[in-house]
């Protein structure tokens, strides 16, 4: 006996599928435009290299500088239920909806010499637009909602007893943190952080605006596509999608283990 | 000891009022009550989680009311065990000792490992464990470090009946040895009234009775009481067999409390608490024939009707109630002060 044609199912099989394909489509194309020689004068291009090393630090210091203020950030959204609460929350999502030039010219307001925070700063010898603390501001701003987001939810798969318990051990609030809450929310920190740190490479429109040069890898292949066609933006560009599919196995590694 | 004084807690919208009571050094006490009642608020309360709105706590006559949790010393066991997750069993025990040198650490894990059976368990990570296992692993972390008072969240409620029954064993044998203060929460009255030598009863964040749990059950102070406790008639005796042991151990044995005795199956002996439901007790003008072993005269006490049942409270020198319908009450006519003969069979006497 032969089961009915599903047609409900084949509808959405077939959409799905196409979605898929307009997916990995494009990569693969551009995965098969390598050729052993382009690679290699591609990884052997000292503009490409330090462009790279450059987007690298940056996207590294961003995502240190997000831990730093947005981990405790993260445990109180997660744990105390102070008012407003929920309006900080939202404050810290909002990067995800602002066009990112869009942002790249309020941080360039914000943070230019003419204004009083950047007009200080710049006063102390930390220039910030057109230098790489400007790149490290755009990546900043546009990654750490990934990464609060990330570490809240990860504490708050953290039972409260599990600190309770450890605190009628004897242990002070700051001590059950690092011995239970730290160690069980980790994963789900590190995970949030390489997110946001795979955020801060593929940056372009905030930094486009804010620190055009010294050129990171986003920016330079942008560069390279305008004034050289498209052929010699291509090596760049592949180098750095095997960065992204890189951080993408990382974060899948991290993930089931993290769902157990 | 734990003595708590007029402690209001707010948790939420819900409210934990004026609570007043003492747990003498060396006690088991029970809290008893419904979900939903404020148990482990009041638990949470005593271990220093969450702030006191009013009242105050003393613990071993120590005004800890501003103490923070791990000056208390205290020892927690959840009633889903809260082990974590990532730290094997042995880890999990040896977490309140990291101030000991590792050697006396580890004498003091294997200790309680010991004594709780759970040496073959020390290396295993807490997911793979049965219930019964993850019980056994909280109480030896609670009890590792030596805490001055114990306090359990409904410990059997997670459990078989067998290693219920094993670890209400072990819970006595270890209050006995290390004299810990204890206070267990439970919504089992046949806990309160194996385990405790005091119990009060919590409704909707309020005491609403407490005293000797014998007490309790045969007195109970309020509706609310009686029908929670739902025992009806609870008599504290002892038990002498009269006959020989079959394979299950049971035999026929003689129940007596006071002045009053009566007809048992049973495979203990020795004190122990009879429970005889209301439903179970037959009333009648006479003594009548039957197969029921146990029949009590007495004199009608009062008479509480409750639409088509009918309560009725008996003096045998015992208070005893009976549940019959209203129909048959009015049937016999029924009043205070009548003589009446009270049957029930043997088998219907459970003991605890």
């Amino acid at each position: 006996m032969t089961r009915p044609v599903s047609w409900p199912r084949v509808v959405l099989t077939v959409l799905g599928a196409i979605l898929i394909l307009f997916i990995i489509g494009p990569l693969l194309r551009l995965l098969l435009q390598a050729t052993p020689g382009g690679l290699g004068r591609a990884l052997g291009d000292r503009e490409l290299q330090q462009s790279i090393l450059l987007t690298v630090f940056t996207a590294t210091v961003a995502t240190l500088l997000g831990a730093l203020f947005g981990v405790p950030l993260a445990w109180m959204l997660a744990r105390a239920r102070f008012r407003g609460s929920r309006f900080v929350q939202g404050l810290v999502d909002l990067p995800v909806v602002i066009p990112h030039p869009v942002a790249g010219i309020a941080l360039l307001l914000f943070l230019g010499r003419r204004s009083a925070i950047g007009g200080t700063l710049a006063d102390l010898g930390l220039e910030v637009v057109n230098h790489v603390p400007g790149i490290i501001a755009g990546m900043l701003f546009v990654s750490v909602p990934l990464l609060v987001s990330g570490a809240r939810e990860a504490f708050a798969q953290v039972d409260p007893k599990l600190e309770r318990v450890a605190r009628t051990l004897g242990d002070t609030g700051w001590q059950a943190f690092r011995r239970v809450t730290l160690p069980l929310a980790g994963r789900g920190i590190l995970a949030g952080a390489i997110l946001a740190w795979a955020r801060s490479v593929s940056e372009f429109g905030a930094i486009v605006i804010l620190t055009y040069n010294p050129k990171v890898a986003s920016i330079l292949i942008f560069d390279r596509f305008t004034a050289f066609g498209l052929s010699s933006a291509i090596p760049a560009a592949i180098i750095l999608l095997l960065i992204a599919l890189l951080v993408f196995g990382l974060i899948r590694l991290l993930e089931p283990a993290r769902a157990r | 000891m734990i003595r708590l004084d007029g402690v209001t807690v707010q948790a939420g919208d819900f409210l934990l009022e004026d609570i007043s009571f003492m747990v003498p050094p060396g006690g088991y006490a029970m809290i008893l009550g419904p979900t939903g009642a404020g148990k482990t608020t009041l638990l949470e309360a005593i271990a220093g989680n969450g702030r006191l709105v009013r009242g105050r706590v003393e613990l071993h006559d120590e005004d800890v009311t501003d103490t923070a949790p791990e000056r208390r010393g205290i020892g927690f066991v959840y009633q889903h065990y809260h082990l974590f997750p990532h730290l094997s069993v042995r880890d999990n025990i040896a977490y309140g000792l990291r101030r000991l040198p590792p050697g006396e650490r580890q004498d003091r894990v294997r200790e309680l490992a010991d004594m709780l059976g759970i040496v073959p368990l020390l290396d295993r990570a807490p997911s793979g464990l049965s219930g019964g296992e993850q019980q056994r692993t909280a109480l030896a972390r609670a009890l590792a470090p030596r805490p001055r008072i114990l306090l359990l969240d409904e410990p059997f409620a997670a459990v078989d009946p067998a290693t219920r029954r094993g670890l209400r064993g072990d819970l006595r044998e270890l209050h006995e040895r290390e004299g810990i203060t204890t206070l267990q929460v439970t919504h089992d009255f046949e806990d309160a009234l194996r385990m405790g030598d005091h119990v009060a009863i919590l409704a909707e964040g309020r005491i609403v009775q407490q005293g000797r749990p014998e007490d309790v059950f045969h007195y109970p102070g309020s509706a609310f009481v009686a029908r929670f406790v739902g025992a009806g008639n609870v008599l504290a005796g002892e038990v002498i067999p009269e006959g020989p042991s079959d394979r299950d151990g049971r035999f026929a044995g003689r129940f007596r409390s006071g002045p009053l005795a009566f007809d048992v199956v049973t495979e203990r002996s020795g004190p122990v608490h009879a429970i005889v439901r209301p439903e179970d007790i037959v009333v009648s003008r006479r003594a009548h024939e039957g197969s029921a072993r146990n029949r009590i005269q007495g004199r009608v006490v009062r008479l509480e009707r409750a639409g088509p049942v009918t309560q009725v409270f008996v003096d045998v020198g015992r208070p005893l109630v009976a549940s019959i319908t209203t129909a048959s009450a009015e049937e016999m006519a029924l009043a205070a002060g009548d003589d009446v003969a009270l049957t029930f069979k043997a088998m219907a006497v459970h003991l605890v």
